[in-house]
């Protein structure tokens, strides 16, 4: 971090607090603690089905909690009118899990998009903003593709271009690297690096990837079936000595381990003659 | 057992029927709330998006909707003039093809011209981008997604569905009176002037009422089979086809509906 | 945002104070544009900006063009470790001329 924002250090820009939901009745999430503060980058951990995705929905006030509450800047996204919802939305940015780029717009257009919605600025300061963003996100000279006519990498960061074109204060990513080569995905850690330090934005990563979360966050969470982990540095989290965590961390999978009466009900349930 | 487990599915899909039904008015509450108060709280139904649902749910779909209703025209003459031949009444095959046409037939093929061409690809078009989270997107933008996606919809199908329907009365009319001018050696003149003999306006309002009403059937089917859609492009090709179906159903039942009780 | 705008021997030189975001970049864009109407050469002062976001740098940019396709002189002065950021971030510190403070450029520093 650095010094000069110290006193705004220990400002909640998200505050979790027991967060529960579920699908059906299925429990994706049990009892969820998670604080963000301002400035730091946040990295949400897990496997698959861990819940990291519900969280996010969560964050961005996408889905409702069953029980626990979700406060954004202060406010619960749940009880706020529409109005003051979209005004706590407009100092967000997400960039999805695969862009979700409009596909019907171009590249400039897609990045220009929020502020042709919510401003009234004039129309060269909108398409050169647009043009400082993919500038930023080293997609100079590609405004005019189509979406379809970029590749993977190139749509994250088109993406990321429209999800900072409003100068958000926290911002989302939903997998970064997934789906990019080694290096595509260096090359965007160290983007999300240098968008933290220059903008004093606050970040939240959703990732499964270890490197990528080693080499940008200041903290960690670590989800496991719903259930916080382990929550804390890059250190606390590497000389954890949680089985699960180090199992995680060493990719190894987890031993399976069965009730025998159970395991042989559900090979045969159901057959005839039994 | 089985008896239960079908009282429990009849259940379900009751109460599934039940929530689409709900869902539907709501996405038509919402989409005029944007249409009509959007304009003053900032967020309103942008004009380009109205226009360009304007000209591929109406323009492009005036060729087949006349050609299906000139078709239809004809047929109706040739069958009338058949049937009515039995009993030595020919010349009246004119109020007869005057009548279904603008009360029933004229609405009914664009209803389903426009539910087979737009439903289906308003239905894609919605469940690809909710499919690739455009429509999450546009939501943590801070921009309704009925707003921007639906009102449009509704908007052009209440504008567009009375002037295809009005298109498709005259082509039937043009085409029933061609083929009754061949074969009764009556002109086209002669016969449009019979008709409106027997037309009154509210023959051809109730058509147009109906429109309306088709109109934002097939946007709601359509709209919400499109947000609905999950799992992939498997179930992308279900509601699209599922949107048609329903539409083309619905479409088909309220008429009679409507049929039997503004008919009497 | 509050601007001053002062005459030092060739330039016109607009001090922009306070916070340039979303809500008053255009006024900061039609000032800025006003002065090179005039055929004038243009000094932007930034010592008194506390925040400038992207509307505000890109209004920048656009009067650079301008005087540039007028064959004026512009130039950004007392610009804050913030708003370097910010411009680095686009690259554009190695866009736009950039003096420490008013006397420098006119003496011929940099």
């Amino acid at each position: 971090m650095v010094v000069e924002s110290e006193s705004t250090k220990d400002e909640l820009v998200i505050d979790v607090q027991d967060l529960v939901t579920y699908y059906g009745t299925r429990k994706i999430l049990d009892q969820v603690n998670l604080q963000v503060l301002a400035g730091e980058i946040m990295v949400i951990m897990g496997g698959s089905g861990s819940g990291k995705s519900t969280l996010l929905r969560h964050m961005l006030a996408l889905n409702k909690p069953a029980a626990g509450a979700i406060r954004l800047f202060g406010k619960d996204p749940n009880k706020l009118s529409a109005p003051q919802l979209h005004a706590i939305r407009q100092r967000m940015g997400v960039s999805f899990q695969n862009g979700a780029l409009f596909n019907s717009l171009n590249v400039e257009e897609n990045v220009a998009f929020p502020l042709r919605e919510h401003t009234r600025l004039d129309e060269n300061t909108i398409r050169i903003m647009a043009r400082m963003k993919l500038e930023v996100v080293n997609l100079a000279g590609f405004e005019k593709l189509m979406p379809s006519q970029l590749s993977g990498g190139m749509v994250k960061r088109a993406a990321l271009a429209r999800a900072i074109v409003m100068d958000p204060s926290l911002l989302f990513f939903d997998e970064p690297s997934a789906g990019l080569d080694p290096v595509v995905s260096a090359d965007l850690d160290e983007l999300i690096l240098r968008l933290r330090d220059a903008m004093k934005v606050t970040i939240v990563v959703v990732t499964h990837e270890l490197d990528s979360a080693f080499r940008i966050a200041d903290r960690i969470l670590v989800l496991d079936k719903g259930k916080v982990l382990i929550l804390g540095t890059v250190d606390e989290v590497k000389s954890s000595d949680n089985k699960r965590v180090q199992n995680l961390l060493n990719r190894k999978s987890e031993d399976v381990i069965v009730n025998p009466d159970e395991y042989l009900q559900r090979l045969t349930d159901d057959l005839a003659g039994l | 057992m089985n008896t239960r487990k079908f009282i429990e599915r009849i259940g379900e899909k009751t109460i599934d029927a039940i929530e689409e039904v709900g869902y539907h008015f709501s996405l038509l509450v919402e989409s005029f709330y944007w249409l009509l108060v959007g304009p003053f709280v900032k967020q309103p139904v942008r004009l380009h998006y109205i226009f360009s649902e304007m000209m591929k749910i109406g323009v492009l779909a005036i060729p087949v909707v006349i050609l299906l209703s000139f078709s239809n025209g004809i047929m109706m003459a040739i069958q009338g003039i058949v049937t009515l031949q039995e009993f030595n009444a020919e010349s009246q095959v004119v109020p007869g093809i005057a009548y279904s046409v603008t009360r029933e037939f004229g609405v009914l093929i664009t209803a389903i011209v426009v539910a087979g061409r737009s439903g289906s690809a308003i239905a894609a078009r919605i469940g690809s981008m909710q499919m690739s989270q455009e429509v999450d997107a546009l939501r943590v933008m801070g921009i309704e997604p009925v707003r921007h996606l639906v009102a449009p919809i509704i908007f052009s199908m209440l504008v567009m569905m009375p002037i295809l329907t009005i298109m498709a009365d005259s082509a039937a009319l043009i085409g029933g009176g061609l083929y009754t001018g061949f074969v009764l050696k009556l002109s086209l003149g002669t016969f449009i002037d019979r008709c409106f003999d027997v037309l009154v306006v509210y023959d051809v309002m109730q058509g147009l009422y109906k429109s309306l009403i088709f109109g934002v059937l097939i946007a709601l089917v359509a709209c919400s089979n499109g947000f609905s859609v999950s799992g992939g492009a498997e179930g992308l090709g279900k509601a699209t086809t599922r949107s048609v179906v329903m539409s083309i159903a619905m479409i088909v039942m309220v008429d009679m509906i409507f049929t039997y009780f503004l008919s009497r | 945002m509050t601007y001053l705008i002062e005459e030092k021997n060739d330039y016109l030189v607009v001090y922009l104070e306070g916070e340039v975001d979303l809500s008053c970049s255009p006024e900061a864009r039609r000032v800025i544009l006003d002065c090179l109407q005039k055929q004038r050469h243009l000094l932007v002062d930034l010592s008194g900006v506390s925040y400038i976001d992207s509307s505000g740098v890109a209004s920048l940019v656009e009067g650079y063009q301008v005087s540039r396709s007028k064959n004026l002189n512009f130039a950004l002065v007392g610009v804050s470790d913030n708003a370097l950021n910010v411009l680095k971030l686009a690259r554009l510190d190695q866009v736009f001329p950039i003096y420490t403070s008013i006397e420098t450029l006119l003496q011929g520093g940099s």
